[in-house]
């Protein structure tokens, strides 16, 4: 029963994001035809636009083209890209792996080094470890993701020559070529930056979490027994701290998700960032609607996992 | 304690391990070349939907080539003529041209890529072509629809597929008979090439090229590293040359100037269209007198371009030439028209302010200083002009009744077609100031009429007494911009071509010439 109504809701949630991303398209000034010209549109007869238009379907009336597009949906097939003039599935298979890795690890590095920085600050309180940490995370959370990734390629690729400076793999090397080793070290810079800027608001939640902790009763109790501060962050702390964590961690991937359109763009990163943007600007319709829904069903799916595992960890919220 | 020395190692050992990842630029050799010239095209290399349409395919070769001065020269086609009604075009092909999968190159291919191109929801627009028709394995047959002489850019632009292989596949996977194959394509990195053993001309000095497709930033950064030998940059950025390599402008056509509307003010099909200030010729007149284009030159690109009088400077069907930067001749021309200067600075007319706004499109530097340079300028000539940025999408609501910076430049005469042909008047972006001259229409039909390109470009020429400085002065052209890359100082890219509008792939149209000049 649960399990249906699950299925329910999460159909209904991907319904209305479509409905109004096709919507926004559909109002948006761009003339996909025209973004497709580009320069060539003041070479282009009437004809040669209509003949265009017909065959991506954008002269049958608005309606009709939203159902259109949902009837292929339901029948499996996400429907045809024009920016990249092959099927959208095509579009995405090749690049939803490059932006799985980068952001997957991201999103778990950023999880992890978030806790510990989190605890660390709030087991040192008031000092100047506590201190940085914090003042480290205010200037992370208002830094733009593509602004860092500038600046990294700008010093640590360019000054330093320590990483590479685009792409996944050597430049005129072709992909199955490319060794594991290599595509680490292309992977690090990109994955250093998104994590570096996933980390400060699961920092913060979790230090203010863990100083609310370390002021209860029960810590008061383990300290009159004569538990060390590792002691009572290890078995008291870390467990009660965590649910807020997790679930900040969970809500972030979408945040994280955001973050790497714009850092891919910057590391000519083969994802699907790059996609989303020229899918916008060239109001590809049918590939940003693909886009779109996937990303609904990841953040969506991940809160759903967050509640779950909450359950787990605390079985105090267990509805019985 | 022990967790923050923990801490402090683990980053120090993360910071060891991060700069034993060194970047190791590829070196440069005579063999392998990196080129971050940008322009990659999101839908392929499919010539049919428009790859490669400033010449010069890289994967396919065309019917006919351009040289340096931009003289025809055989292609795939040994001769090609043009029937006396100018309606049928019949065209010798070589018989020994081997597509890079080893099969044959016939009449057949050629007639299927026209056909096909034609018949294609892209941007190449053949709508005036009948058909095509092979007649036998080397002459291929091309009917047109009507007398239309600028048909030929095809022959130079479109790149031949092979019929038998030709499919949606084809623009990821490539095979056509230029001097390059297809190697890999790593969408939003990198394109891979390697000499196409089976090219009919002369093979390229180069083995394998590599195109970077990080933008403008990366590519700069690569170069920078060593790791690129060429590299586009914008005109802003054109001073800072990395260290072992030079600067290079190439001249273009990539022309920009200020539409300016033609009719008076009115209601067309709907649409607003004509300004009252624009409309009168001694503005006009007075604007292209007034322009000192080489400080504008100066001024709003920084030095890398050239003082612009038409839309096709320097190439052979122009017809227009410098005008003399004269303001004294401008104040007067105004004074005698009855545009009479008040206290405020500006001319007035019949009680109509010389006011009007120029518009550009926000997102281009380049453009924008050009409007904000020009409104400055006019500002002593007693006309107030107001730089408006905007989308593409708000300009084209107003550029049929305001002056805006536009920019064109191609190797065909079509382009003049589509400035300054009344029956294209407010059609697209074409003839946006709705510019309409009987002698000029006469002219351009006679010059699609006539029974070749070369004959059709004096005929296009005369045009320019019409519309140029010498009648109408229907725009105001101010600059040409140069294309700067920065190239490697080993590498010698030969002569070029006057370049038209865009920035990166025009360069490579005499690839095969570039050599290496270091050991």
């Amino acid at each position: 029963m649960t399990v249906l109504r699950l299925i329910t809701r999460q159909l209904m949630l991907l319904f209305s994001v479509a409905l109004v991303v096709f919507m926004l398209m559909k109002l948006s000034p761009v003339d996909p035809v025209d973004a497709y010209l580009g320069a060539a549109v003041s070479r282009v007869s009437p004809e040669q636009k209509a003949q265009i238009e017909a065959a991506w379907g954008l002269n049958r009336p608005v309606a009709e083209q939203f159902f259109v597009w949902a009837g292929q949906l339901i029948q499996g097939d996400l429907g045809f890209s024009t920016t990249y003039r092959m099927p959208v599935s095509e579009v995405i298979g090749q690049r939803i792996g490059a932006s799985l890795a980068l952001t997957g690890l991201a999103w778990l590095f950023s999880g992890l080094l978030g806790f510990l920085l989190g605890v660390i600050a709030a087991a040192l309180a008031g000092g100047w470890m506590d201190r940085v940490i914090r003042v480290v995370c205010y200037v992370l959370a208002g830094t733009p993701a593509f602004w860092l990734a500038i600046l990294a390629i700008m010093v640590v690729s360019v000054e330093w020559g320590w990483a590479p400076i685009c792409c996944s793999g050597p430049i005129g090397v072709p992909d199955q070529q490319v060794t594991l080793g290599q595509r680490l070290e292309h992977l690090l810079l990109p994955l250093s930056v998104l994590t570096v800027l996933g980390v400060a608001s699961i920092a913060l939640h979790t230090r203010i979490k863990m100083i609310e902790v370390l002021q209860s009763d029960y810590v008061l109790l383990a300290r009159a027994q004569g538990a060390s501060l590792m002691d009572i962050i290890l078995r008291h702390g870390i467990r009660n701290a965590a649910l807020p964590a997790l679930t900040v961690t969970m809500a972030a991937s979408g945040e994280i998700f955001g973050g790497s359109i714009l850092a891919e763009q910057v590391f000519a990163w083969p994802g699907l960032g790059r996609a989303t943007v020229e899918a916008g600007l060239k109001g590809d319709v049918p590939l940003l609607l693909a886009i779109a829904l996937l990303t609904t069903l990841i953040v969506s799916s991940m809160n759903l996992l967050a509640d779950r595992l909450q359950h787990i960890i605390d079985p105090r919220t267990r509805r019985l | 304690m022990t967790l923050l020395k923990n801490t402090t190692a683990a980053l120090l050992i993360a910071l060891t391990v991060f700069s034993g990842a060194q970047a190791a630029p590829s070196s440069p050799s005579s063999q392998n070349l990196v080129l971050a010239i940008g322009g990659e095209p999101e839908t392929g290399f499919d010539p049919l939907l428009g790859w490669g349409s400033y010449g010069n395919p890289l994967f396919q070769s065309t019917l006919l080539r351009r040289d340096a001065e931009l003289n025809t020269l055989p292609g795939v086609a040994t001769s090609w003529s043009l029937s006396e009604d100018r309606l049928t075009w019949t065209l010798s092909l070589r018989d020994d041209v081997q597509f890079s999968d080893g099969s044959l190159l016939t009449a057949k291919d050629v007639a299927f890529t026209f056909n096909q191109a034609k018949a294609a929801a892209g941007e190449l627009d053949l709508q005036v072509m009948e058909k095509a028709e092979a007649l036998n394995p080397t002459t291929v047959e091309i009917h047109l629809k009507k007398p239309w002489i600028t048909f030929v850019n095809f022959f130079h632009t479109l790149g031949i597929v092979p019929a038998d292989s030709y499919g949606p596949e084809y623009a990821r996977h490539p095979i056509g008979s230029g001097p390059f194959q297809l190697v890999a394509w790593q969408e939003g990195q990198q394109l891979i090439v390697e000499r196409n053993p089976y090219y009919y001309g002369e093979p390229a000095a180069f083995e394998r090229i590599t195109f970077l497709f990080t933008g403008e930033d990366a590519g700069l950064a690569a170069a920078n590293a060593g790791a690129a030998q060429m590299v586009s940059v914008p005109a802003q950025l054109a001073d800072a040359v990395p260290e072992g390599f030079y600067a290079k402008s190439v001249q273009t056509v990539d022309n920009r100037g200020l539409s300016m509307p033609f009719l008076p003010p009115q209601q067309l099909d709907g649409k607003k269209v004509g300004n009252a200030v624009t409309s009168d010729l001694a503005i006009r007149k007075a604007m292209n007198l007034w322009f000192d284009r080489e400080l504008v030159v100066d001024v709003a690109l920084n030095g890398h371009g050239t003082p612009g009088y038409g839309p096709a400077d320097e190439l052979p069907w122009s017809g227009e030439t410098a005008i003399a930067h004269d303001p004294e001749a401008a104040m007067a021309l105004l004074d005698e028209a009855g545009w009479l200067m008040t206290d405020a600075g500006v001319r007035v007319k019949d009680g109509i302010k010389a006011a009007f706004a120029i518009n550009y499109p926000a997102g281009d530097a380049t453009r924008q200083a050009l409007a904000e340079t020009a409104a400055e300028l006019l500002r002593p000539l007693g006309i107030m002009a107001t730089p408006v940025g905007g989308s593409w999408d708000s300009i084209t609501r107003v550029m049929h009744s305001e002056p805006v910076v536009f920019g064109f430049g191609s190797h065909s005469a079509y382009q003049l077609y589509g400035i300054y042909a009344s029956s294209l008047g407010g059609v697209g972006y074409s003839n946006p100031s709705y510019y309409a001259n009987e002698k000029v229409d006469a002219l351009f039909e006679q010059a699609q009429s006539a029974p070749d390109a070369e004959a059709s470009y004096p005929l296009w020429a005369e045009a320019a007494q019409q519309y140029g400085f010498a009648g109408d002065n229907a725009w105001v052209w101010l600059v040409n911009l140069d294309h700067v890359y920065f190239i490697d100082e080993c590498l010698d890219l030969g002569e070029t071509q006057i370049e038209s509008h865009g920035h990166g792939w025009p360069i490579t149209a005499n690839i095969v010439e570039w050599r290496w000049t270091c050991q």
